[in-house]
Order: structure tokens, then C-alpha cells, then sequence
């Protein structure tokens, strides 16, 4: 299901790429939303038509501080408690030179399925059977906000 | 709960553990500050309990789950843990090995052990494919602890935990904590079993 949903997604921001240039002009838009702002009910970002331009609800970034700062770190930046004792270190959620080259079905499938399912790293585990898709989703989402980045 | 067990509680009252563990399953106002022990009589080995309770070692270097400083690994409760005279120790051991669900299942788990080619294989699933050294110790080649700390180190749990806990503990952690920060992994019992096995094969430090 997700597949066809993500699919969509990713044609939608082709088009998107081809009208408004990728990499800095992507950054540039995406900068308009501090990934830390209050979430509730901030207005949405109307001028671009980017697709889900909103900043992702508490209940997301509740689910990051839950789980994924065990690893990744209060601010995603990869300095969570475990970094410093895995063998890989965990991904840095900041630094969109890195995340611009991942879909964001490739971003959902590592969370779901974990690194190894992926060709990543084995350290990040698999999370399908703790958080619905929708969370998961919505976890990519806030992960390009922490990165103010896009697929490119 | 038996008349004698009251009295027991206020051993733990007088001590002042109640301030940081919770004995019962009653939800407390405040997230408790150390771990739950209203199923130790599960959980642990009597043995390590007791030690433990006299010459406390770190299992959460980090801190408890619920500490303030715990995403920080600065834990505010102070570590090594407070520690009891011997004959205290062994009153609170017996008392803490007292309290247990009673509505456990039997576990699965049997003493056959795991042949070398089993164990090479979960190992594989510990480190790897299930990507628990991502939180928790386990013990390498060299006989050291390695892995993430946001998780109990499990480095000395063949002399800490017991099998039958361990397995519900991968099977069914909601029946201890509602909310766990370790992902779900819906095992099935054969796997359960098999990564019990293999983690009550982990030793480390002094024996018990
Ligand atoms: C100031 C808070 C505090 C007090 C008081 C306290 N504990 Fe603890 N206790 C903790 C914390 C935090 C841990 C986790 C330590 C670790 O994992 O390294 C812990 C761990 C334990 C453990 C091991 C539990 C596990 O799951 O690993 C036992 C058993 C225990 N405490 C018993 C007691 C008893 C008995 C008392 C009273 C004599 C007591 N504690 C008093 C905070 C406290
Ligand atoms: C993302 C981090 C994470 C991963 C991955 C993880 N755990 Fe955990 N685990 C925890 C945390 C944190 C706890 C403590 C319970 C809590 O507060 O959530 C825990 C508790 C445990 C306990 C109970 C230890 C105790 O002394 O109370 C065992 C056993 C355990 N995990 C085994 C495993 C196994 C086996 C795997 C892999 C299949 C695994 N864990 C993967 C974070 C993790």
C-alpha cells in the first residue's frame, strides 16, 4: 500500500524538482519551519506547494524522543547515548548532503524494516512491529525537517 | 498478597527504596526513578540479588529509562547504587524474590543448551539482524562488554536474570512495563527460546 501512497509521493516531487530546481532551492524553502517550533497548530508554510509542508504533529516527534534519541540523539544529531559504543555510528538527521540521496521510501523502509534489510547498517533495528506505518511515515517527514532537506 | 508480605514492604519503606522502586503494580504519580521490582522473584538470580544488594555494580550506565538526565547519559540518581550490611542484603533478597506475577505461563525454555553452531547463529541475530548491541552490552571476543548502554547491559545476564523471565520478557514485555523504549520484535517461541538460551550464556565479572 505504501508503496503505490510513497510512489506518488515521489513522482509529485519530480514534477516539483523540475519547476523549482533542486538541492539549495529545496534548502532554502524548507528553512521557513525550525524543526524544534511549537507544533501546535502552527500556521501552515501556504506559498509553496510542496507536499506535506507542515510541520509534523507532537505525537512524531514524541515517538523521535521516545525511541530514536536512544541513538540519533535529542536533536538528531547522531550523538544519541548508544553512538559512541556501535560500530557504525548512527545517522546524523541534520545533514541533508546525506539524506538528499535517499528517497523517501528508502528513509520508511530503513525504519521499518531496519538497516540491514536495506543494505545499511545492521546497528539501526527494525521498528514495524512497535509503530504503525502512518507513525513511520510521518517519522521521514520529520526527519526532512531535521535535515531541512528533500530527496533530491 | 499474604499478611507477612505487608510487613515486608515496610522493610523496603524503612530502607527507603519505595522513594525509587515501585513493589507493587499500582501505577505511581511520578515515573519511579529506578526500576520496577514488584516481579523480582521472576526476574532475578537469588544469588546475584543478594550480591548485588551488598556490592552494587552499574547495569544502566546511562540511568534508568525514566531519569531526567537519561537521554544525556547523565544520570541525577547517583550510581553506584546504595548498598545494604550483609544480613539486611539477605532479608531484602528474600523478600524481593517473594514478589512475582502470578499469572506467568510456564516458559518454553529447557536446560538443553544451545550446540556451538546455534550459538554462532544467534549471536548473528543479537548483533546483526535484530540490532540489539545497539542498546545493550553483550560480551566480545575478548570477553568484554560491548554495545550500547540506553538498554541494561546484558553482558552478566546468565548470572543476572533468569531464563523464564528473559523469554517473557521478549515475548510479552507489556505484562512488566506498558511502555518500553526497546522495539518490538514478535518473536516466534522457537526464536524466544533460542535467544534466551543464548543470552543466559553471557557472563561476565564476578560470578554471581
Ligand atoms: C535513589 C534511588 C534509589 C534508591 C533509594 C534505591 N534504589 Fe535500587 N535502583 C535504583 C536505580 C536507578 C537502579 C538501576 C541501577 C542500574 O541499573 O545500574 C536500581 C537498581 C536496583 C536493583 C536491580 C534492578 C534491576 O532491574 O537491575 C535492585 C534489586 C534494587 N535497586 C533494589 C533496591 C533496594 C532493595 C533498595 C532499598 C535498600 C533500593 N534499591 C534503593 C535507584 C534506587
Ligand atoms: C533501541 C534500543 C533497544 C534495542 C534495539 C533492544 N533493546 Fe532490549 N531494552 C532496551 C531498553 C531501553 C530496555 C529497558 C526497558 C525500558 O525501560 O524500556 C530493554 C530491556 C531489555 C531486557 C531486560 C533487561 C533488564 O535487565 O531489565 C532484555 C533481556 C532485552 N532488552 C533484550 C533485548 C534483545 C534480545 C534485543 C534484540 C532482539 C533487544 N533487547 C533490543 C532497549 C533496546
Amino acid at each position: 500500500m505504501f508503496v503505490k501512497k510513497s510512489r506518488k509521493f515521489q513522482i509529485i516531487l519530480l514534477l516539483l524538482m523540475t519547476l523549482i530546481a533542486c538541492g539549495d532551492n529545496a534548502k532554502e524553502t524548507a528553512k521557513v519551519k525550525p524543526p524544534t517550533a511549537a507544533p501546535e497548530k502552527t500556521a501552515p508554510a501556504a506559498v509553496v506547494a510542496q507536499p506535506e509542508q507542515n510541520p509534523v504533529p507532537q505525537k512524531t516527534r514524541d515517538v523521535y524522543q521516545w525511541y530514536c534519541t536512544q541513538c540519533h540523539g535529542l536533536k538528531g544529531k547522531g550523538d544519541g547515548i548508544n553512538a559512541k559504543h556501535l560500530t557504525v555510528p548512527p545517522r546524523d538527521h541534520t545533514k541533508g548532503e546525506y539524506l538528499e540521496t535517499r528517497t523517501d521510501k528508502q528513509l520508511f523502509d530503513a525504519i521499518k524494516l531496519g538497516g540491514l534489510a536495506v543494505g545499511r547498517a545492521p546497528c539501526m533495528p527494525s521498528w514495524g512491529n512497535t509503530l504503525k506505518d502512518e507513525t513511520i511515515h510521518s517519522l521521514v517527514r520529520y526527519i526532512r525537517e531535521l535535515c531541512e532537506c528533500e530527496a533530491l | 498478597m499474604p499478611a507477612s508480605a505487608f510487613a515486608d514492604l515496610s522493610l523496603a519503606e524503612n530502607h527507603g527504596c519505595t522513594q525509587c522502586h515501585r513493589f507493587t503494580q499500582e501505577a505511581s504519580e511520578e515515573p519511579p526513578k529506578g526500576p520496577d521490582l514488584f516481579y523480582a522473584g521472576n526476574k532475578f538470580q537469588k544469588n546475584w540479588l543478594e550480591n548485588f544488594l551488598q556490592n552494587p555494580v552499574v547495569v544502566r550506565k546511562a540511568g534508568y529509562t525514566s531519569d531526567p538526565g537519561f537521554l544525556k547519559g547523565t544520570p541525577t540518581v547517583a550510581q553506584p547504587h546504595p548498598s545494604l550490611p550483609e544480613k539486611e542484603a539477605r532479608e531484602m533478597t528474600d523478600f524481593l524474590m517473594s514478589l512475582k506475577l502470578s499469572d506467568l505461563p510456564a516458559s518454553p525454555v529447557e536446560g538443553e543448551p544451545l550446540t556451538k553452531g546455534e550459538k554462532v547463529r544467534i549471536k548473528i541475530l543479537f548483533e546483526r539482524n535484530f540490532g540489539c548491541i545497539a542498546c545493550h552490552e553483550g560480551v566480545n571476543l575478548a570477553g568484554q562488554p560491548r554495545g550500547g548502554i540506553s538498554g541494561p547491559s546484558l553482558a552478566n545476564a546468565g548470572n543476572r536474570l533468569t531464563a523464564d523471565w528473559v523469554f517473557h520478557w521478549l515475548k510479552t514485555p507489556e505484562k512488566f512495563l506498558p511502555k518500553s523504549r526497546m522495539p518490538l520484535y514478535d518473536l516466534d517461541d522457537e526464536t524466544a527460546v533460542k535467544l534466551t538460551q543464548y543470552l543466559m550464556t553471557l557472563k561476565i565479572g564476578r560470578q554471581n
